[in-house]
């Protein structure tokens, strides 16, 4: 255990030529929950895709639950561990019933049998309320419950910090606020959180820290309060003013 | 009464749609009918009306030429199916061949479509069959390979050709689609390469010429040095098919698995190859048809499968103006298998694309 | 140590090490081992053996050949030979094929069945079971003594169909063909650069006039190959038993084509009518608006997208046709294979023999896809908008 869930020190990422990431400083204590958000193309996803290793970084170090994130592959699978990750396209396996999908990586992974699997995962299912879908295959739901059910399946490997990319982005209008609240439960129960996302509203209720990031740099971070309500940087009153005006 | 009018009888509209739309039209099926008539009566008639049936009427047969001599069929047929397998023995190289078709129809069952159950069905099928005709076991007399002939003999090339190249096919797609640039460029090149070269000329060489540069130890019976080099062409060709199955899968898929913690073979195992094989299904059946029909080959290497035992049984100077008789016997049986499987594959395509959308 | 075996990066490169360094020990193993067993046979390796004649016939050339000729002339005519049963079997094929694609889509019911039928016969059976199918027929044409010529000079015969043949040397045959091939590619090429000039009737006038010279000169150069003393076209007769005159196309030579070009045709039908069944209806449905005939619909509309969009799979098929070029060793048509086959039974010579033939098909077979490959990105749709 340190002291941080994730401490990132000049991190540097390039793909090949292209400069994606400038320099990135960034603290997430245990508990916090961090939003980040800014246009499309300033790294936010990148940022979040680098943490569990699915992006690799050129310079600069990232710790995660104080492991260092480099090319030892132990120190790979366990920060993958430690960490979930919910995806903007659900990327739930298709030949897979929900509940198979819940229980293949702590069986494998975790080496759980069958029995503890499946009762933490039918658990976890009540818990984003739809217990009932467990034995249907993820295209006969909703993207709505594909996403409860990818953050169920994320949650069932007792991660310690949970990754969201832009969990909503790919949802109808009247399926957002059953995901979010799953997300404001996740919260409140002490969860560490970093997300990605357009959603301000979430951000304002949820966040102990909202981040602004455009062309691969952090511009600016603040509380919810302020960053909303009193942002330092021009560049951030405008996103703000783009994002906020409809 | 305009209401009546309308409505001619639906059968008859069809016809005049399908047959008869514009004068044109009209022409080409009246002749194309007329052109198939003709075809479908002179063959009916060889084959039917001026034939000889029965057992042993070759003096007949020559006699009477412009009719088929069906009676070749009758007399030789065991030569044409089981070569010179000892007779009494032909049993056991029958019950074989209905193990293996047992197999091919239980693989088309849902049911066993799993990682572990497919392998085991054809597994013990192949085991089953070599036990029935090798012998030696259960008190049944030893039959060499080198005896074996006719059908089994295709059926068993095939077999051990399927068995032995799948899981290299896997390895050869794995190897191929690697993020280590080394290994995909190397497999690509080996891939492009062997997929270039005629598979005669891989036979001929794994046949003749692989003994040269082989060990003493690794030199092996002429017909598992075939095996293996087919099996090695069979498996580059599936190994693009299976390549092209993946690139099918959208790229989260693997990246949901590795964010949560899956090692590399359990990605590929559970994940990746059950999609690949879903998205590669139809032209992999097509694959496994069109080398049913390429094991005829064997038989310029001088293997005695079921072409060159066709050939033996109307070689003798009894049978010899019987030859066409006995290409259309042997091209019907290749004929029965390699169609119902095309079928069977077609009806998975449209079974597949109804279920995606 | 523990660091460096966990490291991705170490277990990258010692993977790929490992394998490459798997495969080179194995050529290496191979290569030894052979020259160990060339050495303990008593034969010589290396190509000198190509300068030796090679004492036996070949039944089919296009060069001279005799029994003299040295073993690299006869692997030479062994090129050849599977060079000419493609170039004229493929084309052929496609013919084919593409008139039975067409008929499988033509709506005419009594054309879709006959297209289907002749798809699934010839689809079914395998190439060398057709072959020698077609060679058992061809074999039992009548004999030269009591065939009788249709058509005024072509003999069906079991040694042979003889056709009427020009006395004109093989060499202006050859250069006469090059002359036709070129005149087309530049009247493609001509067509595709001037299509923004819409002077249609000018653009026509300039096509003519390029066929015009180039088929005389054509005949221009097989004048000029014309062998003296004899006549311009030779007709085969009857002379005693057998025909003298004209061309004879060999029993074997005549299935290999009729095998590969009905097989191929079969394929290449499946494809074609794949093709039409990929056009978006809207297409046939615009150009019914513009009031096109259903001729041009078909010839100027389906059939280019139809081709566009199989043309990597053609080429594909294509590349796997001329391989089946090898089946003629199963009756012993003197093609490449059967060449270099017959050369390593009679020289011994066999690992530089495999080595000639695997490294022939492989230029062949990738010129051929090169070329193939460049028409495709020629005539491919263009630009990444396209909602078809």
């Amino acid at each position: 255990m340190s002291d941080q869930a994730i401490s990132i020190r000049s991190m540097n990422k390039y793909y090949g030529g292209f400069h994606a990431l400038k320099d990135i400083d960034l603290d997430v204590a245990h508990g916090e929950k961090v939003v980040i958000c800014g246009p499309s193309g300033s790294g936010k996803s990148t940022l979040i895709r680098c943490i569990n290793r699915l992006e690799e970084h050129q310079a600069g170090t990232i710790a995660v639950n104080g492991i260092p994130l480099d090319d030892n592959v132990d120190n790979i699978d366990e920060i993958r561990r430690e960490a979930g990750m919910v995806f903007q396209n659900f990327n739930l396996f298709p030949h897979m019933t929900i509940l198979e999908n819940c229980t293949l990586a702590p069986r494998l992974v975790r080496k759980q049998t069958r029995e503890e699997a499946e009762a933490i995962a039918m658990s976890y299912l009540e818990r984003v309320k739809i217990p009932e879908q467990a034995h249907k295959y993820p295209g006969e739901l909703s993207g709505g419950q594909q996403q409860r059910v990818a953050i169920a399946r994320a949650l069932c490997m007792a991660p310690e910090i949970m990754l969201f990319d832009e969990p909503t982005s790919a949802l109808d209008p009247e399926m957002i606020s059953e995901v979010l609240d799953v997300m404001v439960g996740l919260a409140e129960e002490g969860m560490t959180m970093v997300c990605v996302t357009h959603e301000m509203g979430f951000a304002r209720q949820v966040a102990d820290r909202v981040i602004f990031m455009a062309d691969g740099e952090i511009i600016e971070q603040a509380p919810p309060g302020e960053f909303f309500d009193n942002p330092s940087s021009e560049r951030t009153k405008t996103f703000l003013g783009q994002v906020l005006g409809h | 009464m305009t209401d009546l009018a309308i409505q001619s009888a639906p059968a008859l509209s069809k016809i005049k749609k399908h047959y008869f739309a514009t004068p044109l039209n009209s022409t080409i099926t009246v002749l194309l009918a007329a052109f198939t008539a003709w075809v479908l009566w002179s063959l009916f008639n060889w084959a039917f009306l001026d034939a000889i049936w029965g057992y042993g009427k070759n003096e007949e047969c020559r006699a009477h030429e412009h009719g088929a001599c069906w009676s070749f069929v009758a007399t030789r047929w065991r030569i044409v199916l089981f070569g010179l397998y000892p007779f009494e023995e032909q049993w056991r190289s029958a019950l074989a061949c209905i193990v293996m078709l047992i197999v091919a129809v239980l693989s088309c069952v849902p049911v066993f479509w799993s990682a572990k159950r497919l392998p085991l069905l054809w597994v013990v099928g192949f085991v089953t069959f070599y036990i029935l005709m090798r012998g030696g076991f259960f008190g049944l007399t030893t039959v060499v390979e080198r005896d074996w002939g006719g059908l089994s003999l295709t059926v068993f090339i095939f077999a051990a050709v399927c068995l032995l190249g799948m899981p290299l096919s896997i390895l050869f797609a794995l190897l191929r689609r690697s993020e280590l640039p080394w290994i995909a460029r190397t497999m690509a090149l080996l891939i492009d390469v062997i997929r270039s070269l005629p598979l005669l000329s891989i036979m001929f060489t794994f046949a003749i010429v692989l003994p040269f540069v082989l060990p003493d130890w690794a030199i092996g019976d002429k017909l598992y040095r075939v095996i293996v080099g087919y099996a090695i062409f069979f498996a580059c060709y599936q190994a693009e098919i299976i390549r092209g199955g993946m690139q099918a899968i959208p790229v989260g898929q693997e990246e949901a698995a590795k964010a949560l913690g899956m090692g590399y073979w359990h990605r590929i195992g559970y994940i990746v190859l059950p999609q690949a094989f879903r998205n590669a299904l139809p032209p992999t059946i097509n694959q496994f048809v069109i080398t049913f029909k390429e094991t005829s080959l064997v038989t310029i290497i001088g293997f005695f499968d079921i072409l060159a035992s066709g050939r033996a049984a109307a070689g003798t100077a009894d049978w010899s103006f019987a030859t066409i008789e006995m290409y259309v016997f042997v091209g019907l049986l290749f004929f029965v298998f390699v169609f119902s499987l095309s079928r069977y594959g077609a009806y998975l395509e449209r079974r597949m694309s109804v279920g995606s959308r | 140590m523990q660091s460096l075996i966990k490291s991705r990066r170490v277990r990258e490169a010692g993977l790929q090490f490992a394998f490459v360094g798997g495969i080179a020990a194995m050529v290496i193993i191979m290569v030894l081992v052979g020259r160990a067993n060339l050495e303990a046979q008593g034969m010589t390796s290396g190509l000198g053996f190509l300068e030796r004649a090679t004492g036996w016939r070949i039944s089919f050339s296009l060069i001279d050949y005799s029994t003299n000729s040295t073993y690299a002339r006869a692997i030479l005519v062994g090129i050849l030979n599977s060079l000419f049963l493609g170039a004229i079997a493929l084309p052929i094929a496609t013919i084919i094929g593409v008139a039975v694609g067409v008929m499988r889509t033509s709506g005419n019911g009594m054309a879709e069945l006959v297209g289907t039928t002749f798809v699934e016969l010839f689809r079914n059976a395998p190439l060398i079971l057709q072959l020698l199918f077609w060679y058992t027929l061809l074999l039992g044409l009548p004999s030269p003594r009591n065939a009788e010529p249709v058509l005024g000079g072509i003999a069906l015969t079991g040694r042979g169909i003889y056709i009427p043949g020009i006395n004109v040397t093989g060499a202006s045959v050859f250069v006469a063909v090059l002359i036709m091939v070129a005149a087309f590619a530049l009247a493609l090429w001509l067509g595709a650069r001037r299509w923004p000039d819409i002077h249609l009737q000018r653009t026509s006038r300039e096509r003519k006039l390029l066929w015009a010279l180039a088929v005389l000169a054509a005949i221009i150069a097989m004048w000029i190959g014309r062998i003296p003393e004899t006549q311009l076209v030779s007709v085969p007769e009857a002379a005693g038993l057998n025909y003298r005159g004209g061309i004879r196309i060999s029993p074997e030579l005549m299935a290999c084509l009729i095998a590969i070009a009905i097989y191929g045709a079969a394929y290449i039908a499946e494809i074609v009518r794949a093709g039409f069944n990929a056009i978006p209806k809207g297409q046939s449905e615009a150009a019914r608006a513009l009031g096109l005939s259903p001729w041009y619909i078909f010839s100027r509309i389906r059939l280019p997208l139809a081709i566009r969009i199989v043309m990597p799979t053609l080429i594909n098929q294509y590349v796997w046709l001329f391989k089946a070029t090898t089946i003629g060793i199963a009756i012993s048509f003197t093609d490449f294979f059967m060449v270099i086959s017959t050369a390593i039974n009679q020289s011994g010579q066999t690992l530089e023999l495999i080595a000639i033939l695997m490294g022939g098909f492989l230029i062949i077979n990738y010129s051929m896809a090169w070329v193939l490959n460049r028409v495709n990105d020629a005539i491919k749709l263009k630009g990444t908008q396209l909602r078809i």
